[in-house]
């Protein structure tokens, strides 16, 4: 009932939030010198005076600005993100079209990070010191410090041109049209080297901040309690140090998924994945407003439901934190 | 350039010879079925072909809209929905016999009133560029089903060049009439009469289209699919075509720098054919409202200041030929083209520059330094800062200090073209099938005109320019029309309004089990009706 209420609470602080970023956005845009009627024409090379007076007409630009901003808000409160010129298509097909491979890239890419960065911190922990620990900290220094878009070319060199074992980019293979488990098995196999190439950084950044915060605890009076009540060294860890120092793991991660919506624009672009990164930067290069602001919104939802879920986490892992 | 003047049967047997060449049992007959993977980029933001021009929607778009006309490799027109055609002797009337038994994707046949709506209430309205081309037609007639005749003010010889579904595309009247043409459903699922049809767009990944069985071409297109890939990646891109995940890159989709690594590629082949109609020169465009280059000897120094040769070889990768003026050397073949005029690739040309500075009133002051200028960076690509990079350093020599200005698509076009706070703009132009169409925007005094992008924004005036533009835009003799185009050459490259750097070549790459992918002058703006694949 306390957490259902909590949330109830959570939420309805979230609704001046977001209508801030959504106000400050449109004005933010606006700035923006240049607009989508220029960007077009500039395209098609050369347009008569007339079809660009046209295309301003279509997208709203000849209207004042305080005019825009009442029609944008009246859309917004229909829940009705508004139309994208330049696409000839609303802005929420666009959007929820892309939502999804980004989710599946982020999702993916994020479980391995906090996975395997979780796990190799541990081990590195655990044998301080020893070879283990060594070659830990060097992968993931490199790691730390290889931009993911010259990982993901060299990956497709190495994994998709000489040694043929994945396709180079995409979400499945164009014109083979698989159906059940056979696209399934296409897509997996489509994600599994932008995944690796997004989850690389934080893997390693997990990895160096699980050794630390393990090496930390393992200090701690109440592991020494532990250990003299007698119980097994794995009892100690998992049960009382990996508990603690899982707390700033969780409290990075939940900064860092609001970070995956945008650093997963490089991954996109080098792996042609259809997300919604690469349709946010074509929207700001081609000043596709409301597209743009679109985006911006729901990328806000995402991050306000997100800081929540690590909320909730963060009780569940310490019953010491009240919510 | 050899590879304009090869002539037809030649062209059209080389990509047979290369594939002999390769596949031990490449057959030369056409087979049936396969799907051609071909890489447009950027992805088009909408395939309302008929309302926007953008470069990557005729790749297509083309395969679905159809024109009245298609072009030989002599550039001549050979029927396509129009069976036959007669200009009338003083060129205002142009009569068209259409094609029988054409039905478009949703079952409607085509007649002489989709010609009539789609030129006089689509395209002359709403397209981009050709209302220009159709300025002159004032009325499409529809005696019968089967004819449609077109009644011109004045002669507008440019129209027969004009033809083709990439310029002025056929559309369904049922699907269009009585709707707001610019809202239309049919934007980003096209109906026309071409040998695909529209299946699926995933929006960011691909466009499918599909066979047409019904196309009225008997036993046309062999292909089963055409699917467009967009990859924003240049080293993707390169990529997919060298695992032969993709067959066809056209428009430099691969960037030049790969294209070394490509050739060397068996699977692969390239070809510079299906560029003939499509002309175009990057340019510097000079501010003559700036207080130095309003004296024609500054600008003319600029001209002489640069090595052109150089842009060729080290921003182009050797995809080019250095421009002679404002003509493309694509406008040869129609006996537009001259050499006879100032010539700035000469071997003393930097003392002819220093000098015409030095008598400008501009002399070197401190640290050999004239003055300074801004150079806008074309956003549209890395070459161009590349370029820009050349630039500072070549007029630096005769002492132009330049400083690079960098900024996206929309700011850059806004600081040229609305605000003219520039000094040095290095735009890309494309010149479109006739000279009227690139020439007249540029240097017309009429096209002076605040907001609008790539025309006349050097604030070029001179009547004598102005007058033959003009009357070379309706005379119907060809010599004499082409006497007037050699005259404005040779006045524009006196008066150096722009600086031309490359006349530019594009490239195209093909996977060599793809076949008869490059048939005619349009290249990859046209149908792949004949294209086929080996299995």
């Amino acid at each position: 009932m306390r957490l259902i209420r909590y949330i109830g609470y959570r939420l309805l602080l979230a609704v001046p939030v977001i209508l801030g970023i959504v106000v400050l956005n449109f004005f933010l845009i606006h700035l923006a010198p240049g607009d989508a009627a220029s960007v077009l024409a500039g395209e098609t090379g050369a347009a008569t005076p007339e079809y660009m007076a046209q295309l301003r007409h279509k997208f709203g630009l000849d209207q004042p600005l305080s005019a825009q901003f009442l029609h944008y808000l009246l859309n917004m409160a229909h829940l009705d993100l508004g139309y994208s010129f330049r696409n000839d298509s609303p802005v929420a097909a666009l959007i929820f079209d892309r939502l999804w491979p980004t989710a599946l890239l982020m999702v993916t890419a994020f479980v391995i990070a906090l996975a395997l960065g979780i796990l190799l911190g541990l081990i590195a922990a655990t044998g301080r010191n020893t070879w283990r620990d060594g070659v830990i900290s060097l992968v993931s220094l490199v790691a730390y410090a290889t931009p993911g878009f010259w990982l993901g070319l060299m990956m497709i060199v190495v994994f998709a041109i000489r040694l043929e074992w994945l396709p180079t980019s995409g979400f499945d293979t164009v014109g083979a049209y698989n159906e059940g488990w056979a696209e399934v098995a296409d897509v997996a196999r489509h994600l599994v080297m932008p995944a690796v190439a997004l989850a690389l950084f934080y893997l390693a950044l997990y990895a160096r901040l699980m050794r630390a915060t393990v090496l930390e605890q393992a200090g701690m009076d109440y592991v020494t309690t532990a250990r003299a009540k007698g119980q097994t060294e794995r009892k100690v860890m998992t049960g009382h140090v990996m508990k603690n120092a899982l707390l700033p793991i969780v409290t990075m991660a939940g900064i860092q998924a609001g970070n995956l919506i945008g650093g997963s624009i490089v991954v996109e672009t080098v792996f042609g994945w259809p997300g919604i990164g690469t349709l946010a930067f074509d929207a700001l290069q081609s000043r596709d407003l409301n597209l743009l602001l679109g985006i911006f919104f729901i990328s806000a939802c995402l991050v306000v439901v997100i800081n929540l879920v690590v909320d909730l986490v963060y009780v569940t892992l310490d019953p010491r934190i009240e919510i | 350039m050899n590879s304009i003047k090869m002539s037809r049967r030649t062209a059209l047997s080389l990509p047979f010879g290369l594939a002999a060449m390769h596949g031990a049992r490449a057959a030369d007959t056409p087979r049936r079925g396969g799907t051609m993977v071909m890489i447009v980029h950027p992805e088009p933001s909408t395939l309302a072909h008929y309302a926007v021009s953008a470069g990557n929607i005729p790749p297509i778009a083309t395969q679905i809209y159809e024109g009245l006309v298609t072009y030989d490799w002599d550039l001549n027109p050979q029927p396509n929905l129009a069976k036959s055609w007669q200009i009338a002797p003083d060129g205002k009337t142009i009569t068209f016999k259409l094609q029988e038994n054409v039905t478009f994707h949703n079952g409607k046949p085509f007649t002489s009133a989709d010609v009539q709506f789609s030129f006089m209430e689509v395209l002359k309205k709403y397209h981009p560029t050709a209302p220009v081309i159709l300025s002159e037609v004032y009325a499409v007639e529809t005696p019968d089903p089967l004819t449609a005749v077109l009644r011109l003010n004045n002669p507008a010889p440019y129209i027969m060049k004009a033809l083709a579904g990439r310029d002025l595309p056929i559309v369904c009247k049922a699907v269009f009439e009585g709707t707001d043409i610019l809202n239309n459903p049919t934007a980003n699922k096209p109906i026309g009469t071409g040998p695909f049809k529209f299946g699926q767009w995933d929006r960011g990944q691909a466009i499918r289209l599909d066979r047409n069985p019904n196309y009225w071409k008997p036993g046309l297109p062999y292909l089963d699919r055409i699917v467009a890939r967009f990859i924003p990646d240049a080293a993707t891109r390169s990529a997919a075509m060298e695992t032969g995940e993709a067959h066809f890159a056209a428009y430099s989709a691969v960037n030049y720098a790969d294209l070394a690594r490509m050739k060397k590629n068996p699977i692969l082949g390239e070809t510079s054919k299906g560029y003939e109609m499509t002309p175009a020169i990057s340019v510097l465009e000079l501010n003559s409202k700036h207080p130095h280059l309003d004296k024609k000897e500054v600008r003319q120094a600029i001209a002489y200041a640069i090595d052109r040769k150089f842009i060729v070889d080290n921003v182009m990768y050797g995809y080019g030929v250095p421009a002679t003026g404002p003509l493309s050397r694509k406008f040869a073949k129609a006996g537009f083209y001259t050499t006879d005029v100032r010539k700035f690739d000469v071997p003393d040309r930097l003392d002819i520059a220093n000098k015409l500075l030095d008598s400008a009133g501009a002399p070197r002051g401190e640290g050999g330094v004239r003055f300074g200028l801004h150079l806008e960076v074309n956003s549209f690509g890395e070459q161009w800062l590349r370029q820009a990079e050349y630039l500072k350093q070549a007029l630096a020599q005769i002492g132009i200090d330049v400083t690079l200005r960098s900024e996206d698509t929309a700011t850059w076009l806004r600081r040229v073209y609305t605000n003219y706070d520039y000094d040095i703009n290095e735009p890309f132009l494309s010149q479109g099938v006739d000279p009227v169409i690139g020439l007249n925007r540029q240097y017309l005094s009429s096209q002076i005109r605040k907001g609008v992008t790539f025309v006349n924004d050097s604030f070029y005036s001179n009547p004598e320019v102005d007058n033959l533009l003009l009357s070379a835009m309706r005379e119907p003799d060809h010599d004499k029309r082409a006497a007037m185009y050699v005259k404005v050459q040779q006045i524009l490259t006196e008066d150096c309004p722009l600086v031309w750097l490359v006349d530019v070549e594009y490239v195209s790459i093909y996977n060599k089990k793809l076949h008869d992918h490059t048939t005619g002058p349009l290249g990859t703006q046209q149908a792949f009706e004949r294209t086929w694949m080996e299995a």
